[in-house]
């Protein structure tokens, strides 16, 4: 028989680690602070330094989430947030089901310098419910080294020569946009058999693929081990990460477009504490804390004096100073329930199929 | 017993499972020291850097924190549960038995994703604030069923006729449990509980769902994963983690080879 | 106290938690397959729409058949692997056995999503193994081995997995008495077969333990095969996943679980007949 009070001692010492932690757990403080719901990267003293300087007790505490449907479902649940950073494309939604409120622009003394066509974005029937904060792109990113030829549209996605070598953004919006855009729908107006045929082209996709990447991480690296060739709906960042290693790459301007997101800030019906939200998100708007983030993430940034104080390199690469540029990219556009239902059940239904 | 004198088939099949579960943490190890924020081959050089950012990264360590604190309060209250139930349905026999059994199991039987959904909703009817309170909740459904089969299936192998003769012998019942029921399950409780704080210490749907503000490890390390240039931090930290935690192994073997009589040792 | 007092004692409160935190949550949850949507007005239409949906996918319902072999071979790969050295720690270890038990188990502790990164750097096509099979000659150009695949899926669970596995299976052997096998070798019982006469039966709840701990969780998994699956590696799991996190349509997510249930415990149910015609005594199932 094993020997019994090895096995104690073993409980025992669980045990008195234990206590000592349980004792770590009580010096935790419970005061009230501001709650932020956001995806991580962003709970960066720098972006908001000037919320720190006019309240310097107020505590600011984070939830993160990694997919804007997570802070959707999240908020819906019940969850108490004073803040959420979701992307204008689930603007529509939330305001439709009464979960954020409106703001208040003129609390907002950094609010002048935000660009007109983006600070629209942020409304719903002539009310502003968010505060844009930056943008940037879907678009592919290519090791030049590894292709023959590097492509320059959508539906080069589905060309043989790549084929095992491709991988797509896991996200029924990104695939669904993308897709129609290579056969020349428009994605926010499709017909039930442009629809049909988005799925039929999807699937013909996979024999191209390499797989579906979910987290930016992982298209990084597969990029720049080399084991991807053709990466579809990266953000500049992944750009910016990957061309920093020196690995030979370039971020194509497809022939039908680079699609196009804005993120913001926008306050939750159940907050209590929508004074300080206003003064957080006026933090984050002033000219500095973007031009933080711009120069970090290689984001466009809402307020267009922002690209004077931003890396000239980037600011070309993704003509950060040309707001017009925006024009011709394709928006992520506000999709109602039914019509987010339909493509993420025709994505399940791609990926399902053999 | 000893009869070999080279090392057996058994200890070399034991070594290459090692090497197959360390391969991993050695990558990431070497990595936490890679002077480059991609994780990828070649290695780029040797850096501090990552240490230095860690110190930094305080969102980061509260999450540790949080996680082994979540991982050990609610181990041991689902080890308690766990073990409780298997006594009562190993030792006893009570109407609806097998159905008590069924659901205690069914949690096994459950994605995550779906039992953290359905205690969001819970929890947000009732009106309880999401916490660590609320992710440890959901780890003690996860556990409990497995400690009740693993406290079990070591129970099933010894005769209740031991608890008989000890209580003839006129302990009372709860002094049974204590000096020979539960040393005879000690090794079992001891799997479970460590089972139990491995699950939780990296669990990520169901904390997914119920964390608040205290965010757990896996859950920060998932959401980092948005921010490449900051993953060689949490690299590091888990390099971090896991060096102490296999120095502390071979510290608490140490102890307990030391305490343990000469002859015992020779006897095993 | 009397027996019916004691029992109450220790079934009462697993019980009372595993009510109130279990039960009552998953029938809400089961009762979403009929309802309209997830939020708000819909959450209060009833309709059995889904039902007629789900019914209507051969794509899922091939999906699912799919997972539960791939379960299925994963769960009897993980025991196969772990019995040798559950078996080795039990008998041949010595006092250090808990100790180099649990240096199995330490290394999930590291968050399991970084451990599979790092897998993906050791097979990746710059990886340690590409590189060395490409010193050696073996291989021309750079290329990924296994990763993206199904197969791959399938490696990287049984990676996970078998030290929750060997675990049981340990503390099964554990409680054999080596006197039985003592005796038997007196009586002149060769070694193997006191193994498949003592052994092996007497370990069969730990196997049936472990095999268990595999084969659920593994049907509903998602993180794997989203992280080394590729395209062609998709499993059941990650379209519910998907239902409930992304397409936020909990009635499909909740009624694609409860399909998924039902399959589990039919096949559970095969099992376990299928180890009472043989006469193994499953004791805990």
């Amino acid at each position: 028989m094993l020997s019994r009070r090895g096995w104690w001692r073993w409980l025992g010492m669980v045990l008195v680690l234990s206590s000592m932690l349980a004792l770590l757990g009580c010096g935790r403080g419970d005061a009230e602070g501001l709650v932020v719901l956001d995806w991580s990267g962003y709970e960066q003293e720098v972006f908001w330094a000037d919320f720190k300087a006019k309240h310097p007790d107020v505590p600011v505490e984070w939830t993160f989430f990694a997919d804007d449907s997570e802070a959707y479902a999240k908020l819906q649940s019940g969850f108490k947030a004073d803040l959420v950073h979701p992307n204008v494309s689930w603007l529509e939604i939330m305001v439709e089901n009464d979960m954020l409120q409106p703001i208040d622009t003129s609390k907002l003394s950094n609010w002048g310098g935000i660009m007109e066509p983006l600070a629209k974005m942020g409304q719903v029937d002539g009310v502003q419910y968010l505060v844009p904060w930056e943008w940037g792109y879907d678009s592919i990113l290519v090791r030049t080294d590894k292709v023959a030829e590097v492509p320059d549209s959508w539906a080069d996605l589905w060309d043989p020569q790549y084929a095992g070598h491709v991988s797509i953004l896991d996200s029924a919006e990104a695939a669904v946009v993308a897709a129609s855009l290579a056969l020349g729908y428009d994605p926010y107006a499709l017909t039930d058999a442009q629809l049909a045929s988005v799925k039929q082209k999807l699937i013909e996709l996979k024999p191209n693929l390499l797989g579906y990447w979910s987290d930016y991480t992982e298209i990084n690296q597969q990029i720049a081990s080399g084991e991807v060739w053709v990466g579809a709906n990266c953000w500049p960042d992944a750009y910016v990460a990957v061309a920093a290693a020196g690995v030979p790459v370039e971020y194509i301007t497809p022939q039908e477009g680079r699609i196009a997101w804005v993120y913001g800030y926008a306050i939750p019906k159940g907050s209590a504490n929508a004074d300080l939200a206003h003064d957080y998100i006026d933090a984050l708007i002033s000219v500095e804390s973007m031009a933080e983030m711009a120069n970090q993430y290689g984001y466009g940034a809402a307020n267009a004096e922002v690209a004077e104080l931003t890396d000239p390199q980037l600011v070309e690469l993704f003509n950060l100073d040309q707001p017009e540029v925006l024009s011709q990219s394709v928006f992520f556009q506000s999709l109602s329930e039914a019509q987010r239902a339909a493509w993420t059940q025709l994505w399940d239904e791609v990926k399902a199929s053999q | 017993m000893q009869r070999q004198r080279w090392p057996s088939l058994g200890a070399l099949y034991y070594a290459l499972l090692a090497l197959f579960m360390y391969l991993p943490i050695v990558v990431l190890v070497v990595f936490a020291f890679n002077d480059s924020p991609l994780m990828v081959f070649p290695l780029k050089g040797f850096t501090l850097q990552w240490f230095r950012a860690l110190g930094q990264a305080t969102e980061m360590l509260k999450a540790l924190r949080n996680s082994l604190l979540l991982g050990i309060t609610s181990s041991l209250v689902a080890t308690l549960l766990g073990t409780m139930a298997a006594i009562a349905t190993m030792r006893y026999r009570f109407a609806l038995k097998g159905l008590f059994l069924a659901v205690a199991s069914m949690p096994l039987v459950i994605p995550y994703v779906v039992l953290g959904v359905a205690l969001l909703i819970l929890f947000s009817t009732v009106g309880v604030p999401l916490s660590l309170f609320t992710v440890g909740v959901g780890h003690v459904i996860i556990s409990v069923p497995y400690v009740m089969l693993i406290v079990a299936a070591r129970l099933a192998g010894f005769p209740a006729s031991l608890e008989e003769a000890a209580q003839d012998l006129g302990a009372s019942y709860w002094l049974t449990l204590w000096r020979v029921v539960l040393p005879i399950a000690a090794p079992a409780i001891m799997s479970a509980f460590l089972t139990s704080f491995t699950t939780s210490f990296d669990e990520f749907a169901v904390s997914f769902f119920l964390t608040g503000t205290d965010t757990t490890l896996p859950v920060y390390v998932y959401s980092q994963l948005r921010f490449p240039n900051r993953l060689p931090i949490v690299v590091t930290l888990s390099a971090i983690v896991m060096v102490c935690s296999v120095a502390l192994l071979l510290l608490a073997e140490w102890l307990r080879t030391r305490g343990e009589p000469a002859t015992r040792r020779v006897k095993q | 106290m009397n027996t019916r007092g004691r029992l109450w004692v220790l079934i009462g409160p697993p019980a009372i938690v595993l009510l109130a935190f279990f039960v009552l949550p998953m029938i809400n949850m089961g009762s979403f397959s009929l309802r309209q949507g997830s939020f708000g007005a819909a959450r209060q239409l009833w309709t059995i729409e889904h039902y007629r949906a789900f019914a209507a996918n051969e794509a899922f319902q091939r999906l699912l058949l799919r997972s539960t072999w791939l379960a299925l071979a994963t769960s009897l790969l993980t025991v196969i692997l772990a019995y040798p050295v559950a078996y080795h720690l039990a008998f041949k270890a010595g006092g250090r056995r808990m100790t180099l038990m649990m240096l199995l188990l330490v290394p999930a502790w590291t968050s399991f999503l970084l451990r599979i990164l790092a897998w993906k750097l050791i097979l990746g096509s710059e990886g340690l193994f590409s590189v060395a099979l490409q010193a050696l000659g073996l291989m021309q150009e750079p290329r990924p081995i296994l990763l993206y695949t199904p197969t791959a899926v399938v490696v990287a669970l049984v990676y996970s997995w078998l030290p929750f596995v060997a675990l049981p299976i340990f503390a099964a052997l554990q409680r054999i008495d080596v006197r039985l096998l003592e005796a038997a070798a007196d009586l002149g019982c060769p070694p193997w077969r006191a193994f498949v006469r003592v052994t092996l039966p007497l370990s069969v709840p730990g196997v049936a333990a472990g095999f268990f701990f595999v084969f659920i969780p593994t049907l509903g998994e998602w993180v794997t095969p989203a992280l080394v699956g590729g395209a062609d590696g998709v499993m059941y799991g990650n379209i519910i996943q998907d239902q409930f996190a992304r397409a936020l349509n909990w009635p499909m997510g909740s009624l694609m679980s409860l399909v998924m249930l039902a399959a589990m415990l039919g096949l559970l149910g095969l099992l376990v007949g299928l180890a009472r015609l043989l006469r193994l005594d499953l004791e805990v199932v």
